[in-house]
């Protein structure tokens, strides 16, 4: 995610190269987490049919929704704390 | 992403075909080892049984399903997230 990477000044090609992997890294960890978890949670062992039901996409589109809103409302948690920490001194979001 | 030149560009590219080969097969021996727990469990056979190979070929056929859809839904939220900057300093 560029926001992490955005302002450093002088980068040596190598340096760039490795921050525009991390990001790629750090999104692609991000979907295989959150694909074990929801097809765990959403889609039963028992294949009793090779296509998603009604039931099933519904709840894999609203886990997909939910786990974004978990990882915004933990980093909002996570900064207001590391801010208050060091007495306020990053005014983020 | 943005502000590498040609020679950078190439070099990423390239890493990242490496690194997309290298989740395939991860995906492809998650995959092997889902369908293995969830639909075999009965040693009285040496050979799949029809119910077994039925049920492995639902497996596959639901979880490349799912993980398709996971996708789509991951690419608007992330796309979503990115645009709203509700990570954004």
């Amino acid at each position: 995610m560029s926001f992490l990477f955005g302002g450093a000044p002088k980068m040596s090609s190598a340096e760039k190269i490795a921050a525009a992997e991390t990001e790629v890294e750090m999104i692609s960890d991000m979907f295989n987490r959150l694909t074990e978890s929801c097809t765990k949670k959403c889609v039963p062992a028992d294949y009793r049919e090779g296509d998603l039901n009604k039931g099933e996409s519904v709840c894999l589109d609203r886990c997909v929704s939910k786990f974004f809103d978990v990882n915004i409302k933990v980093s909002e948690k996570m900064q207001g704390e590391a801010a208050g920490k060091q007495g306020g001194g990053m005014g983020l979001m | 992403m943005d502000g590498l030149n040609a020679s950078e560009q190439r070099e990423f590219s390239a890493r990242m075909e490496r690194k997309q080969l290298k989740e395939f097969m991860t995906m492809y021996s998650k995959m092997v080892q889902r369908c293995f727990d969830d639909c075999v469990n009965d040693f009285t056979t040496k050979s799949l049984i029809n119910r077994e190979e039925t049920c492995i070929m639902r497996c596959v056929d639901k979880n490349l399903k799912s993980s398709a859809r996971l996708n789509e839904r991951f690419q608007e939220q992330n796309a979503a997230m990115m645009q709203s900057g509700s990570m954004q300093r």
